[in-house]
């Protein structure tokens, strides 16, 4: 078989289905972005019935009302900040239980890796309740930090409806994908290099610093990229877990589309969010590949 | 690997502890003697007998599985195509596609799908949820693929073909076995996501088809019964069986993903 | 690879056996709001199956079927809902012939505005948004629990900081401030709603979370001492804190300013595949025995006059749900919104959340 029919019957199955079952979907919903809001909610027609008080057609309006309201901004930079928070958090908790894996017996390292996906074939609202549970006003862990905190002489704080709690949510939620990243990239390390730095003099954060983090920027970058992106996006756990200031722009998304029923400007949040998120992974590869080794 | 600093080592276990506090949190419960999930209050089995008779929760854990099995298999497939795809060839488009459905929004894409159905008049039904599914799964396994892909060793490949074998002989005895860490972790991956799916199956899903999450969210406003926490832990178990004798018979696949 | 194959293959071979002859009744219903023996009963009479799928909000409802979502053969939405979903064309008109019932309905809640002649609809239960507490509680502290300053007036508020919860939804709590306010709550000036705005951020920083789904738990385990809420909910909490033997009550409260009274109805959408077991569904539904199963099991209100005697003495006795004539004057239903009204309410609401 000639590398050009190779390439056609290889490539074409997978690009063929996300054409039809992703492309064609999405597209409507860009062209959604530029229609009116139905007279009840959903999307008015394209076509006029030529009833002069009837919205009908293309327009930019709906972009119009997003660029010019600062609101929306604010909305962005608070999801912003909540991802970005959520990635570094992740990294540096992924990061140990990533190398403590990757370092460890061959036979063992199947199952370390196993168990952390586990807890994920449980149910997601399920484990967000347990969540509930643990940061309850009466729950023994509030309790014990509650007491520490008045040790230290600080006024108890509610850890259940507020930032904190959608925070260690979020957290919890994508910690698998940045863990996973990061082993498979950990595991390939050549422990030679280790060795000779150490021969070299360096002591175990040198070894750690100026070696092993800098080979695992690639894993590092992807793993960020796998957390920060879905997390931007999310409205379930903000919405359990959140106090009264928890919106974040997934959830005003799913206003628009439930509640407001203004498709054209859930479209139109969801769109701009797309587009940054792209924006990000982009950079991102940019970066690693720059690193590439 | 004889170096152990202590300092890691405890973080790792302890990151593990926050991984599974809440999991030990919902497998206790499970038997807890109130119809509230809040705390404590006896023990009892009572939860796991209403299961057994909860008709539509089974057909939804079913349901869940069956719809797991399925999507992961076929994004499995399609999502190892891509990835080589897009490692041996210069192709444009195609890595686009992959990355575009993991950085939209759940809503967006459930939405689309559920108006591009009705379009196509297409009945809503598990094979509409199937459908969405494998369509937000391909690009995990694929970039999983290329992933691993990109870090094998071409002169292995090189060395069969010195060797008088054909392209496909090359693929199936060389490059395979050696990328099948990678398939085997997106198709977990690809599982994972789809058994835990609620916002694009809450859109496409049929009259008749139930997941998991969907009941479960359903349930929410009046409570979220220990019965929940016993279709959890039972769903968590016979995933791991099934996993545990899938690695018996394909050993060392995680190793090195 | 060829696990998954093998795993699919004996999953699809010992699937069970779906042969069902019966027909098949598909009913999209609120959560919780069917009795189990009702539809067992209904079942038994008609040789055939009743299989339900839930939403939680008529938005849910609206939004998949405005998606194209079929296949369903009996709805019950709020009457605002279903105003909108005839102005979509979206019903079938009932034949009263079949709904020899529908005389049993108090004629109060017959011919609203909403559907003139019920020539869509056939009310179903009703249910009141209003306070929920904990009693303890609040007689310790002394507070009135019949009026909204209860979850809006900062001064109220101080002793119940991080105790409240109000409903996560926006028509709901602007409602709530409307009638605090003394105004409609389907009165949209922008200027009203701007003082509803403003007096809900006044209230935020004391609040706990906007809350729909858990609050019952939340109350009933003691975390939350006030929730805004459905009456229903507020009953179940109640039922739920005796049988978790709580040193406090749940009761619930009906607001002297007003509250919001939702009429929930039986439709059937246009292209429901079985018309006639539909009908048969809703007739049965409107049999004053089966009726009153809902009320006695979630202590839902009751439109249906051949129900009351059903209906058990201590659920007729409560005041919150089943308000006497006085009170029920300062009922008010959700009429729906258009697109523009429900943009500038959006918009506030957006705001109410953000800052």
């Amino acid at each position: 078989m000639s590398p050009r029919a190779a390439r056609l019957w290889i490539s074409s199955p997978p690009l063929v289905y996300l054409l039809v079952f992703f492309a064609i979907p999405a597209l409507i919903m860009v062209l959604a972005s530029f229609r009116y809001a139905g007279e009840l909610g959903g999307l008015a027609p394209l076509v006029g019935s030529g009833d002069p008080d009837e919205l009908a057609g293309l327009t930019l309006e709906n972009y119009q009302r997003f660029f010019g309201d600062s609101i929306y901004l604010e909305l962005f930079l608070k999801s912003f900040l909540y991802a970005s928070t959520t990635t570094v958090l992740c990294l540096v908790l992924a990061y140990p239980l990533a190398l403590t894996i990757a370092r460890s017996h061959a036979k063992w390292r199947d199952l370390l890796v196993l168990l952390v996906i586990l807890p994920f074939w449980s149910n997601f609202l399920i484990r967000v309740y347990a969540w509930m549970i643990i940061l309850g006003p009466q729950s023994a862990f509030t309790r014990v930090f509650n007491g520490a905190l008045g040790l230290a002489g600080i006024e108890p704080v509610a850890l259940l409806f507020s930032p904190v709690a959608v925070v260690i949510g979020l957290v919890y939620v994508h910690l698998p994908f940045m863990v996973l990243p990061l082993y498979a990239n950990l595991e390939k390390h050549d422990p030679s290099l280790l060795d000779a730095a150490q021969d070299l003099g360096a002591g175990a954060w040198q070894r750690f610093w100026r070696v092993t983090f800098p080979l695992s920027l690639p894993g590092v970058y992807a793993g960020a990229a796998l957390v920060f992106i879905p997390a931007l996006g999310i409205f379930a756990i903000p919405d359990i877990l959140g106090g009264t200031d928890g919106l974040l722009v997934g959830n005003v998304i799913k206003q628009q589309f439930l509640d407001a029923r203004d498709w054209p400007f859930g479209s139109v949040l969801s769109i701009v969010l797309t587009v940054l998120a792209v924006l990000f992974a982009g950079m991102a590869a940019w970066v690693a590949r720059g690193q590439r080794l | 690997m004889r170096r152990r600093p202590w300092l890691v080592w405890t973080a790792g276990v302890l990151t593990y502890l926050f991984l599974y506090v809440p999991l030990i949190i919902v497998v206790v419960y499970s038997f807890n003697d109130s119809r509230l999930n809040a705390e404590w209050v006896g023990f009892t089995t009572h939860w796991y007998g209403e299961l057994l008779r909860d008709e539509q929760m089974i057909e939804a854990a079913w349901n869940s599985l069956l719809i797991g099995v399925v999507a992961s298999a076929v994004s499995t497939v399609l999502g190892t195509m891509a990835g080589y795809a897009i490692y041996r060839f210069r192709l444009r488009l195609l890595p686009i596609l992959v990355v575009m459905p993991i950085a939209i929004p759940e809503i967006l894409m459930g939405v689309s799908l559920l108006i591009f159905f009705v379009m196509l008049n297409l009945t809503l039904g598990l094979v509409s949820i199937i459908l969405s599914h494998i369509a937000f799964c391909v690009g995990f396994v694929a970039i999983v693929v290329r992933s691993r892909l990109s870090g094998m060793d071409e002169s292995l490949i090189e060395a069969a073909r010195d060797l008088g074998a054909t392209p496909v002989q090359a693929f199936r005895l060389v490059t395979l076995p050696l990328i099948m860490p990678g398939i085997v972790a997106g198709a977990l991956m690809a599982f994972t996501l789809s058994i835990d799916d609620f916002v694009i199956t809450f859109f496409t899903a049929g009259v008749d088809s139930v997941t998991l999450p969907l009941q479960i969210y359903s349930m929410i406003k009046i409570a979220v019964t220990p019965e929940v926490n016993a279709v959890s832990t039972l769903l968590m178990l016979l995933t791991l069986v099934l996993i545990v004798i899938a690695t018996r018979l394909a050993p060392g696949s995680f190793r090195g993903k | 690879m060829k696990m998954l194959l093998a795993a699919t293959t004996i999953l699809l071979a010992s699937l069970p056996a779906a042969a069902q002859k019966q027909e098949v009744l598909h009913l999209y219903n609120w959560n919780n709001y069917m009795s189990e023996e009702t539809v067992k009963r209904f079942e038994d009479l008609c040789k055939c199956k009743v299989k339900q799928s839930y939403y939680g909000s008529n938005d849910e409802l609206l939004a998949k079927l405005q998606a194209g979502a079929k296949g369903y053969d009996v709805l019950v939405p709020t009457m605002g809902a279903v105003e909108s979903l005839i102005k979509r064309n979206a019903l079938m008109p009932l034949d009263k012939a079949k709904l020899p019932n529908l005389k049993n309905v108090m004629p109060g809640y017959l011919n609203t505005a909403f559907d003139p002649g019920n020539t869509y609809s056939a009310p179903y239960a009703m249910s009141i948004t209003m306070i929920g507490y904990n009693d303890k509680k609040i007689a310790e502290l002394g507070l009135p629990t019949d009026t909204w300053a209860l979850i809006f007036d900062p001064k109220l508020l101080e002793k119940l900081k991080g105790k409240v919860t109000v409903l996560d939804d926006q028509r709901e709590l602007f409602a709530a401030a409307a009638r605090y306010l003394g105004y409609s709550v389907n009165d949209m000036d922008e200027e009203k709603l701007k003082q509803a705005r403003d007096l809900i951020r006044k209230a935020k920083p004391y609040w706990a979370a906007f809350n729909a789904q858990s609050y019952i738990k939340e109350l009933t385990v003691g975390n939350i001492w006030v929730a805004h809420g459905y009456s229903n909910d507020l009953f179940q909490a109640n039922l739920d804190a005796v049988a978790a033997k709580r040193p406090f009550g749940i009761k619930h409260a009906l607001p002297k300013e007003g509250a919001v009274l939702a009429l929930d109805a039986m439709v059937i959408p246009k292209g429901a595949p079985k018309p006639e077991l539909a009908h048969q569904f809703i007739n049965f539904m409107l049999d004053g025995r089966n009726s009153a199963d809902l009320t006695n099991l979630i202590g839902s209100g009751n439109p249906n006059d051949d129900a009351q005697k059903h209906i058990k003495p201590e659920i007729k006795a409560n005041k919150a749900v089943f308000p006497d004539a006085e009170t029920a004057k300062q009922l008010e239903m959700l009429k729906d919104l258009n697109a523009k009204q429900l943009r500038t309410l959006s918009r506030l609401w957006t705001e109410v959340k953000l800052k």
